[in-house]
């Protein structure tokens, strides 16, 4: 059980970083039990205490990596930040060879507004353009999108997550085809969303496919 | 469907939460009786036995707190059961005084008490070292480092409880029981513990001739659980050096992984820490064998003390470092990084290559009552009556959010049940009425004594139970006052209708002045607040209104519409915000307007605008 990944079998550290409410811990389970479909050892771990509905929440997926549950600096593979404050506050886990696709459209915190009025604090929600450069100072590799765009125009905001793993998949980090996690949209997910989650996460593929992340790594 | 938990296949590869594999073990033993108060992060243990215990042949309750959890789990052991009951660190201290004895009595069925440790107090008003009750009150206690530990730890217990007649405590910290990991699953036990009380007064009754008895008996059965122990598996060995490693919890996991990924496991062994009491035998061979130790463990140098003693009894003068050499901190959990430092020290290797990365500063998402809470409407109702001068004592719950601004509802706050006896100390002393917020949940925990208590002192405090009908922060368990259908089949045998009237609750325990209102009833609650203000000794006033969240989950027609600003009249006075802190009001340029996506659609705000510039949207009914 605590054996070393076995020969051949790659290896991926998955960061999912959101607000409560975005599906975050929802998206790794989908692609835990994907992944272990598919028989690799997986482990995930919830980061949820106090969070609640519009608190940070970060969630990882470890394929074939071992038994630690928690990241080291710079441990992650791939960032899928759907919020680009969450992604940005994912930086520690961010090394030169992370990938990181990060969705444009904030969700801003409410204790902003608090602060604007009682002026106890910062109330300016940070330029996103600061929050990219921030994240291209750890790795080049990063690839912004309106994901929340994509999930509406997909059918449902709700699928904002699933668009997030059409990117993992469309990236070509993962070594299996993304059809497949289609089908395992198809046998987990509510069936009323199926197919419009089905959609969202064509959607995201298309759109990491088109940047050619793999060949822009290598 | 059945759950997965609940699946017959030996064998199989599941990937599956530290809480869960608990479970999973639990049934693989045979398990038959079930208790729990939730705490966070050992809820989804009760959570999952909830759902499925009906299925699995389990008895199940959510019990009014950890000590009546403890003492029902225990006595249906003493008739032969095999039985598990579940809650946080601090649920255990509740407990005190029944674990203190239980040991003595011992068990008949095999006995598993879950306590989850929360490292760095996440969730928490403490972080504390549960392992210390296998030294201070016998119990054995497993430490697991993975989900997969969790489970095979949880399956091994009730028959090793059996054999010791040791109840035991499963003790996984945040990092296992939020943690999903693969679990290799075993047969599913397919049989069940005979269920027979016999009547043996000496052997179930500790008054002292009979406790003196079996204070000596204790020290025989946990020397065997010791024996027990070290002919398991849960402390294996690793690699081949002369350099000692010992880990436990989920400290091992970062040591395992780290000495694996460096390649280290020539210069270096490593022993995992599964269980307490450590085997003197394990412990003394793994230092006869090594020239130095680092001890890798959070909260407490438990195991670095144990291991400095052995050492010294067995005469090897070997360095033993962790928490008191400083490659540790005595505080808070650790992280890959922190023992990947320490073990690097420890072996005198090259620092670990840190590239600093600037973080740009990022705005905070602090936890806030949801909108449309009705402790939020209660709290800012009760300030306008009461002042600010007045002590509001505060509970453990989501109420707890009424501390610091804008609510200014918590100036003193201890431990579950705490805000009554605490108004009253108060009270007592400074002679001024004092206000006590508690939940539904919590009143019923612990606070009945407390208010017994207070109506004997005849003290002047105003106790406020903010009843939501449920169990909200922990995950929605249900409360004694409402014990509806959330869960027919298993908590409530599918009864309906067996909630505690609060107000019943409370005049029985000989409140004259009690006030039942909706805090969304404005006018009703600050009636009752004012009168409750100007009354003489004890006086009580129930806030009935369900948690907004759950509300919308269970009611079909749960989604009220959203409130609008009218900007025309809004002047931007800022009223709303500043005294709410309703996380569904934005200010964007210094317009104020409502977020329909996060508004609840109570009235609160509108009831508090002076302009009248808040208004519900107004929804056409379908012809």
């Amino acid at each position: 059980m605590h054996d070393n990944p076995k020969n051949g079998d790659f290896l991926l550290r998955i960061l999912l970083a959101g607000t409560g409410g975005q599906g975050v811990i929802t998206a790794a389970r989908l692609l835990s039990e994907y992944f272990v479909r598919k028989g690799d050892q997986v482990l995930s771990a919830q980061l949820h205490g106090m969070a609640q509905r519009g608190g940070a929440v970060q969630s990882t997926v470890c394929v074939n990596s071992g038994i630690s549950p928690a990241l080291p600096r710079g441990g992650a593979d791939v960032v899928l930040g759907c919020e680009p404050v969450e992604a940005a506050r994912a930086l520690p886990y961010v090394s030169a060879d992370t990938i990181v696709f990060v969705n444009t459209a904030p969700i801003v915190p409410f204790v902003l507004s608090q602060n604007y009025v009682l002026e106890s604090g910062p109330s300016e929600y940070p330029g996103l353009h600061a929050l990219e450069k921030s994240l291209r100072a750890a790795t080049l590799r990063v690839f912004p999108l309106d994901a929340t765009k994509i999930a509406q125009d997909a059918g449902s905001l709700k699928t904002l997550n699933v668009v997030m793993l059409g990117c993992l998949f469309g990236s070509g980090v993962v070594p299996y085809p993304s059809q497949d996690f289609i089908d395992t949209i198809m046998v987990l997910a509510p069936p009323n969303l199926a197919e419009t989650n089905t959609a969202a996460f064509k959607m995201g593929v298309e759109f990491a496919e088109s940047l050619n992340v793999v060949e822009q790594v290598s | 469907m059945s759950h997965p938990v609940l699946k017959d296949a030996p064998g199989a590869s599941v990937c599956m939460l530290g809480n869960h594999a608990i479970v999973r073990g639990a049934l693989e033993a045979g398990l038959q009786f079930f208790s729990c108060y939730p705490g966070t992060p050992s809820s989804e243990v009760g959570d999952l036995l909830a759902q499925i215990s009906k299925p699995a042949g389990v008895l199940f309750e959510y019990s009014i707190n950890e000590k009546v959890a403890v003492e029902v789990a225990f006595a249906a052991s003493l008739t032969g059961a095999r039985s598990m009951c579940s809650m946080k660190h601090l649920g255990l201290n509740y407990a005190g005084d029944p674990i203190s004895t239980m040991p003595y009595v011992g068990v008949e069925g095999g006995m598993v008490v879950v306590s989850a440790g929360d490292p760095s107090a996440i969730t928490s008003p403490n972080e504390q070292d549960q392992r210390h009750f296998s030294r201070f009150l016998y119990y054995p206690v497993f430490d697991p480092a993975t989900p997969a530990d969790a489970y095979r730890m949880t399956r091994y217990a009730f028959e090793f409880s059996e054999k010791t007649r040791l109840p035991v405590i499963m003790r996984p910290t945040t990092r296992v029981c939020h943690t999903s990991g693969m679990v290799e699953y075993g047969p599913l036990s397919e049989t069940r513990n005979e269920i027979r009380f016999t009547k043996n007064p000496p052997r179930y009754v500790p008054i002292p001739v009979n406790a003196r008895r079996m204070r000596r008996e204790l020290i025989d059965r946990f020397a065997l659980a010791e024996e027990l122990l070290g002919r398991s598996d849960f402390f294996p060995r690793h690699g081949s050096g002369t350099m000692g490693v010992i880990g436990s919890g989920v400290g091992y996991a970062y040591a395992s992984e780290i000495l694996n990924e460096l390649g280290l496991f020539d210069r270096v062994s490593l022993l995992q820490i599964g269980a307490y009491p450590i085997p003197e035998t394990i412990l003394s061979e793994f230092l006869a064998s090594v020239e130095s130790v680092l001890v890798v463990e959070e909260l407490t140098p438990y195991v670095e003390e144990i291991v400095s003693l052995n050492a010294f009894r067995h005469g090897r003068s070997i360095p033993v470092y962790g928490k008191n050499s400083g490659h540790f901190p005595v505080e808070f959990e650790y992280d890959p990084d922190m023992v990947e430092d320490a073990i690097r020290k420890f072996l005198q290797l090259e620092p670990r290559t840190v590239v600093e990365v600037a973080l740009p500063e990022l705005p905070p998402r602090p936890p806030v009552l949801c909108s449309g809470c009705p402790h939020r409407t209660s709290f800012y109702l009760a300030r306008k009556v009461f002042g600010k001068n007045t002590v509001y004592v505060n509970d453990i719950g989501c109420y707890t959010l009424g501390y610091g601004e804008p609510l200014h509802s918590c100036d003193v706050l201890l431990c579950m049940g705490s805000s009554i006896s605490q108004a009253s100390g108060i009270a007592r002393t400074t002679g001024k009425r004092t206000v006590a917020y508690i939940g539904d949940s919590t009143f019923f925990h612990s606070g009945l004594p407390p208010l017994a208590n207070a109506v004997q002192a005849n003290d002047d405090i105003t106790v406020v139970i903010l009843n939501n009908y449920i169990t909200a922060m922990t995950g929605f368990q249900p409360s004694f006052s409402a014990w509806d259908s959330q869960y027919p089949d298993s908590s409530n045998n599918g009864q309906k209708d067996r909630g505690i009237v609060l107000l019943d609750a409370v005049k029985g325990l000989g409140v004259k002045e009690v006030f039942s209102v909706d805090p969304f009833d404005e006018a009703q609650t600050l009636d009752a607040f004012k009168k409750a203000k100007s009354g003489k000794g004890v006086n009580v006033v129930i806030c009935n209104s369900p948690c907004a969240v759950h509300r919308v989950r269970v009611e079909p027609d749960g989604n009220r519409a959203p409130y609008i600003i009218d900007q025309d009249k809004c002047n931007a006075c800022s009223l709303c915000v500043r005294v709410l802190g309703c996380p569904g009001i934005v200010v964007e340029d210094g317009v104020y307007f409502i977020d329909a996506s996060m508004c609840d659609g109570c009235d609160l705000c509108a009831y508090v605008c002076n302009r009248d510039a808040i208004h519900q949207v107004e929804v056409r009914e379908h012809a």
